[in-house]
């Protein structure tokens, strides 16, 4: 066998360029020939072309040789072949692990579809679909989100139904009288030359389960309800240590991980010093980066274990899907 | 006077058994973290408290830090009740 691989080689190769320059040729190889759908085995040069097309509708120099040098040809239908479509691109419809997000956030990813009272909505975090507890129901979420070129209303796909609020903790306080308190003692504290200052915070006792958010979708026809790279989702599953973990993102698109801890308690960063602490998480190595946020984490037999939401360098955290699923009242 | 010791018998036995039945509740490894978890998020640089696994493949309690920190890594413990405890520098978390 590899002495007549060795011999068409150079052949193909002597003719590659004349070939390709056929009308409709995409791509030419070595390949066993096809006859009548089955495989033979016999070697041939396999042509690979966007469509067939009858051979009374070309021209003679377009059609192609039945054989090179003795060796057979095969002409593969294979449709044009392009690059991958980058996750942040626009998509219609659109499926899962691709970007979206809140008409005044940047870009996070969409990450599966869900129901609830016979609805379909779109899954993802709070700070992808609610702008971090800044927005309203009704609020315009684009596909892809405007990091990535969207723009309102034109990509609007979907508009904010319902988010879970985050609790930050060391917020500034809304109370009227802790600030007044404040105020008085910064003010002594200035007389006295004192350089220190006092700032009323709120502290939140109830720590966050779940960054989660749902829009409602306006077409259904505009959503697929897959997930891109890894297929349709085929239920739901307890994630568990040691669990390998996939998941499908707008900034790294397919990545793989593994659930390292369970039961985490964890303070992430909001940016602007807003640290909201989350219990009950699920923490895998890493496999995310930001605008990844919202993306769905299944394990290997395609069922949702998380919704990923944070992460470091050297890790990702997940919201227990369970959470995510009890806290919004939906399901797959 | 039989009467006496019969009583105190019993109490030294029944306080045995209490002292028993006490060396034996062993608190989860969820529940030791639950106890301490407050206690070691609030040292500096610290940013998870988990349970995972050690390289032995025992269950541990896992500390995560922002970056390495000798006065917070002194002041965490090797084990905790029974659990070991593995600091891990997993940079700081942030939401993505």
């Amino acid at each position: 066998m590899d002495t007549i691989l060795s011999s068409i080689i150079p052949v193909l190769d002597s003719v590659r360029a004349t070939l390709m320059n056929h009308k409709n040729v995409v791509a030419t190889g070595v390949g066993y020939k096809v006859t009548e759908g089955r495989k033979t085995g016999q070697l041939s040069i396999v042509c690979s072309v966007e469509r067939k097309v009858p051979l009374s509708s070309l021209l003679s120099h377009e059609i192609l040789p039945e054989s090179v040098d003795g060796i057979p040809t095969d002409v593969v239908p294979t449709g044009r072949i392009r690059v991958f479509e980058p996750p942040a691109g626009r998509f219609r419809p659109a499926p899962g692990g691709i970007s979206v997000g809140h008409f005044e956030i940047t870009a996070g990813t969409l990450g599966c579809l869900v129901r609830k009272n016979g609805e379909l909505y779109m899954l993802s975090n709070n700070h992808v679909l609610a702008n971090s507890n800044d927005a309203s129901a009704g609020d315009a979420i684009l596909q892809p989100g405007p990091y990535d070129g969207g723009k309102n209303p034109e990509d609007m796909i979907a508009e904010l139904s319902e988010f879970v609020p985050i609790s930050y903790t060391d917020a500034e306080s809304q109370c009227p009288i802790a600030n007044g308190v404040a105020e008085v003692c910064n003010l002594l504290a200035s007389l006295t030359g004192s350089n220190s200052r006092l700032q009323a915070v709120t502290v939140q006792s109830a720590p966050n389960l779940v960054d989660a958010a749902i829009a409602r979708i306006l077409k259904p026809e505009d959503v697929k309800d897959e997930i891109l790279g890894i297929g349709s989702v085929t239920g739901t599953a307890e994630g568990k240590l040691g669990m390998a973990v996939r998941k499908s993102g707008r900034t790294t698109g397919f990545t793989t991980g593994e659930i390292q801890q369970i039961d985490v308690t964890v303070n992430v960063s909001y940016g602007g010093g807003r640290v909201a602490q989350f219990r009950d998480q699920l923490l895998a190595g890493p496999m995310s980066q930001g605008g990844d946020s919202g993306s769905a984490v299944l394990d290997n037999d395609r069922k949702i274990v998380g919704l990923l939401f944070a992460g470091s360098d050297q890790t990702t955290i997940i919201n227990r899907i369970q959470n995510v699923f009890s806290l919004l009242g939906v399901a797959l | 006077m039989r009467a006496w010791a019969v009583l105190l018998a019993c109490l030294l036995s029944l306080s045995g058994l209490q002292c028993c039945g006490n060396e034996t509740h062993m608190k989860s490894i969820q529940e030791t973290k639950r106890t301490h978890e407050t206690r070691l998020l609030a040292l500096p640089d610290v940013v998870s408290v988990g349970i995972g696994m050690s390289a032995d493949g025992d269950e541990a309690i896992i500390v995560g830090l922002a970056a390495p920190n000798p006065e917070t890594q002194a002041l965490i413990p090797q084990k905790l009740g029974e659990y070991p405890v593995i600091v891990r520098i997993s940079g700081s978390v942030r939401a993505q």
